[in-house]
């Protein structure tokens, strides 16, 4: 994966300005939502119930109408979830003491199912909340505007930075560098180039925000307002509700419901 | 009263070895339209810094003489007390844009001036009206043209309402046509809300026509304050390869063959007005 591959991931992650309900739901209620998917995710080892739980966020996806973006970044973590299965299937038949390959190959899919849900409820939030307003609920929250405020910037100049390096790049391959030759080492050293101008340009450009954000005032009152106030509505806590239902369904579930696995269906 | 007095001004950098400027006197009314020109490193972009506080507050170095803008004193004010007389728009306008949509950003300096919320509604709103960027107020700083982003950055500047806008030289990563209509733009809040404009520019052929002064600085010092039609005929405005504009020579060509303009142009109409004028006279 290289530094520009990295970069258009992180571009997948970048907040398209779409208007839908799941949009409009205050992040904290959303956040509440992602965390209940974690607990169940975590909750579960087993394929059938990650598989539900895979299948449930397509339709909010859709409704969101983040479907492309969505796509991208699942094929963006296809790699990792690769990584993983492999390492599971590894270590479980060297030391797992599972009955056989078919068990040992479930329980890795489903490790890398749990793994691919994280992502896509974490992609959820991240797809349909702006910057903007996850700053802003992250202000409400206590947290200091500073911390706020670098935030939505870093992910504001996201964009520009990717623009930047490609310019470079161009710059440095007309001038005959050669990215993609040698081993592994050498391809490291390749970046060099890229990297320093890369770096002198972050620096200048941060110097001038600095002068750009002293001359608007950066700092002037200790009480700062934000234009825009997030308030929760019936709608927001409707979703709180159903996250918690969620989480009590799947608890009652792993309690009292014996959840076979597929070989085991497969054996009747 | 004059908006901006400063006398005997110089200024040193941090580090630096000799002044950016020196011994600088300088008075501009409430209301001019000042265009400020010069070859690189003449030292006007470190002037402008010294009218918002950015000299000395954010550059440091050591700064001698007096100034005085909008009745303060920069040096004793902070930077975001000035910010609220002299509005300040870069060179690079995507480098001052920090928000994920136009109203943000145009937002950013009365949020942290901490007004209440319908005031700030109020003034945003005003301030993309005037900048004709209404339309543009949910879209994202980085998909905008060059020409729409640094109008986003005058309006938040102007969200502010100050009494002085410095703009250092505002247009250079513009094509002709968005340049035009920036300076457009700036040319209305200088005769509509009559706030004083200090205007770092090289392209003279569009700006020319705006301003009721030019300041021609060369090597950290003043080298002529004039009004345009005779700014640009003094042989120092030439000499220090400020590039005249092109109806301006025009004029003297002209004059070199015997036809004499009634005035001197500072735009393409201007020029074709008084050569009518020749003509008709001359068929008369």
């Amino acid at each position: 994966m290289s530094m520009l591959d990295g970069l258009r991931l992180l571009d997948g992650l970048r907040f398209r300005n779409i208007s839908s309900p799941i949009h409009k739901i205050d992040p904290r209620a959303k956040f509440v939502y992602v965390c209940a998917l974690f607990f169940v995710a975590i909750l579960f080892n087993q394929i059938i119930p990650l598989l539900i739980l895979f299948l449930s966020q397509v339709p909010l996806v859709i409704i969101a109408r983040v479907k492309k973006e969505w796509l991208r970044l699942i094929r963006g973590s296809i790699f990792f979830a690769a990584l993983i299965f492999a390492m599971n299937v590894i270590s479980l038949y060297f030391y797992g003491g599972y009955p056989s390959l078919a068990s040992i190959i479930e329980h890795s899919l489903a490790m890398t199912l749990r793994f691919i849900v994280l992502v896509e409820s974490f992609s959820i939030f991240f797809l349909t909340t702006s910057p903007d307003i996850f700053g802003l609920s992250l202000e409400q929250m206590g947290i200091p505007y500073e911390f706020c405020f670098a935030f939505t910037t870093a992910i504001r100049f996201v964009p520009v930075l990717a623009e930047e390096t490609q310019t470079i790049m161009d710059a440095q391959r007309a001038r005959g560098l050669e990215l993609e030759s040698g081993g592994f080492i050498k391809r490291i050293r390749n970046y060099i180039p890229i990297l320093i101008p890369l770096i002198v340009n972050a620096i200048r450009r941060s110097l001038e925000l600095a002068e750009a954000m002293e001359s608007r005032a950066w700092g002037a009152s200790k009480k700062r307002t934000n234009l825009y106030a997030l308030k929760m509505g019936g709608k927001d806590y409707c979703f709180i509700i159903i996250s918690i239902i969620i989480i009590l369904i799947s608890i009652y579930v792993w309690l009292f419901i014996k959840i076979p696995s597929i070989t085991q269906i497969m054996q009747l | 009263m004059a908006i901006i007095r400063a006398s005997n001004l110089t200024y040193t950098y941090p580090f630096a070895e000799k002044p950016a400027f020196k011994n600088v006197n300088l008075e501009i009314e409430r209301g001019e339209f000042v265009l400020l020109t010069g070859p690189s490193g003449c030292g006007k972009t470190t002037l402008c810094r010294c009218f918002n506080g950015l000299i000395p507050h954010f550059y440091g170095g050591t700064l001698e003489g007096e100034i005085i803008v909008a009745g303060l004193k920069p040096s004793e004010h902070a930077i975001y007390e000035m910010a609220q007389h002299v509005g300040f728009v870069f060179q690079n306008p995507e480098n001052q844009l920090f928000a994920l949509t136009v109203e943000k950003d145009v937002a950013f300096g009365l949020e942290n001036l901490g007004l209440p919320r319908d005031e700030i509604r109020r003034r945003v709103d005003w301030a993309l009206k005037v900048t004709g960027i209404y339309d543009l107020k949910d879209r994202a700083p980085f998909e905008l043209s060059g020409g729409q982003q640094q109008r986003v950055a005058i309006a938040s500047v102007l969200a502010m309402q100050p009494e002085i806008i410095v703009l250092d030289e505002p247009t250079s990563f513009l094509d002709p046509l968005s340049a035009k209509s920036i300076l457009e733009v700036i040319h209305r809040l200088n005769r509509e809300l009559n706030i004083t404009v200090i205007l770092v520019e090289h392209r003279l052929d569009l700006a020319a026509r705006y301003a009721s002064r030019v300041i021609v600085m060369d090597e950290g010092q003043i080298i002529l304050d004039e009004e345009p039609r005779k700014a640009f005929l003094e042989e120092k405005t030439k000499m220090v390869g400020v590039g005249i504009p092109k109806v301006v020579r025009l004029y003297l060509l002209l004059r070199e063959d015997g036809i004499n303009l009634s005035r001197v142009p500072l735009s393409p109409d201007e020029a074709a007005e008084s050569i009518v004028e020749v003509l008709e006279s001359d068929r008369g």
